[in-house]
């Protein structure tokens, strides 16, 4: 098993996505098995996609998106945010623990709090882990 | 020799094979040119395994097999690869058969669980009798257990479509199930604006008997929860679907729109989209009620 849990991050075009490139700009330090994929918009990501990255082998997917208010599409992130009580609502309905998605808004300014929400994700995804183990363990 | 013709059914009701019968002058125009040689709701046939009573259950050969129901024990397995053995091409019939249909929100609990509660005895005890067939974990859609060549989903399937599907296999030619969704076979009127929270299936719609299905609001619109936007349309042929027609809402019986798709998911999906409420929603995991084969109805997990 790879010693970092891999995380499916859509990151929207306008803000997370430049905030990313600023922080490898910046060579600000985050989990290396994190895969940011590029949308055009953090609205465009549906909930199935969502549950085909973690029923694919994914231990966790964030969406993060422009802050709320500031959507290059108006409205975008605001869709976003109502698929993903959906997608939170619905991980457990299908066998999946729920810290397993994380949504989060992050402007093309913070690349610091993008890499600290990665590595929090990181390490909550590493912690499931353990327990998981652990539970294996006492099962024997 | 006329093309051969084998049914069999599996965890069903037997209204699939109602439906077919329900076809009317087309079954007569479809009995003239088929033998059926296998069909236990019409036909009185023994069950026999090759030689001694001992190996595979043997079924006779058939050009077009078809199927209904899903696969929630053994003995349906055994019967079930019995039926792709003998049967050149493979039909499965009605959702049970394509998505696991109502047996598989079963799937929802343990075997254990579902057992426990059925067969519950007095003084908190179980009665499961000795007799039970061995149930597998879960109820399987065909297509999970065997390859499949084609599927018609319905509960029950539309009497024309199945036998246009059977008439498409006799002549060779391609047979396209459904692939629109019933708001697209819907004549409903659609503003675009609607109510922002969702009632329950047994709320009552509004409109004027007195006037056609075509002039009533769209049931999604008037905060009804209709699964017609994620349900595969055609039950009502060209014409408006069923249940609109009797001024309900669509129940989702028709699986999702395309294969593999969530129906619990895409209608969630579809709400949180349009800004309605999908948290009024008292169950909704019974949105996968015709679908909840496929791995995708199961227990849930206990949190620690």
């Amino acid at each position: 098993m790879n010693p970092q849990p891999k995380i499916i991050a859509f990151c929207c075009n306008w803000c997370s996505y430049a905030a990313a490139d600023l922080a490898g700009i910046s060579r600000l330090q985050y989990p290396g098995s994190i895969r940011i994929i590029r949308v055009m918009c953090s609205g465009m990501v549906h909930p199935e996609m969502v549950l085909h990255a973690l029923n694919r082998g994914a231990d966790g997917v964030m969406i993060i998106g422009c802050p709320l208010g500031e959507c290059h599409y108006i409205k975008g992130n605001e869709m976003a945010l109502a698929r993903s009580e959906v997608i939170a609502d619905t991980l457990e309905d299908q066998g999946f623990e729920s810290e397993r998605f994380q949504v989060a808004w992050v402007s093309s300014a913070e690349p610091e709090r993008l890499a600290e929400i990665f590595r929090e994700m990181s390490g909550r995804l590493a912690a499931l882990r353990g327990a998981a183990q652990v539970e294996t363990v006492a099962g024997d | 020799m006329r093309p051969r013709l084998s049914f069999e059914w599996l965890h069903a009701c037997s209204g699939c094979e109602i439906a077919l019968l329900n076809s009317g002058e087309l079954l007569l125009g479809l009995l003239d040119r088929v033998e059926i040689v296998h069909f236990p709701l019409l036909m009185d046939h023994k069950y026999t395994t090759r030689a001694g009573g001992e190996g595979e259950l043997n079924l006779p050969e058939a050009e077009i097999g078809v199927v209904s129901g899903g696969v929630a024990s053994e003995e349906h397995l055994v019967v079930l690869r019995a039926m792709r053995a003998s049967c050149r091409t493979l039909v499965s019939l009605g959702t049970c058969a394509t998505h696991g249909g109502i047996p598989a929100l079963r799937n929802q609990w343990p075997i254990a669980a579902a057992l426990k509660t059925v067969y519950a005895g007095s003084e908190g005890g179980t009665a499961i009798p000795d007799t039970i067939l061995a149930s597998l974990d879960r109820v399987y859609s065909i297509d999970e257990k065997v390859p499949v060549d084609f599927s018609l989903p319905g509960c029950p399937p539309r009497p024309e479509s199945i036998i246009e599907l059977l008439e498409a296999m006799l002549a060779g030619e391609p047979f396209h199930p459904p692939c629109k969704s019933v708001c697209e076979t819907c004549p409903t009127i659609r503003t675009g604006k609607g109510q922002q929270k969702v009632r329950r299936f047994l709320a009552n719609a509004e409109y004027n008997p007195e006037k056609a299905v075509d002039e009533m609001r769209c049931l999604l619109e008037q905060g009804l929860l209709c699964m017609g936007p994620v349900t595969a349309g055609g039950c009502g042929g060209k014409d408006a679907p069923l249940c609109i027609r009797a001024r309900v809402p669509c129940r989702g019986c028709f699986g999702p729109v395309r294969q593999g798709g969530n129906q619990l998911l895409d209608m969630l999906n579809a709400l949180a989209s349009n800004g309605m409420g999908h948290r009024d929603i008292v169950d909704r995991r019974s949105l996968l009620r015709f679908s909840g084969a496929h791995g995708l109805l199961k227990p849930l997990r206990e949190r620690k």
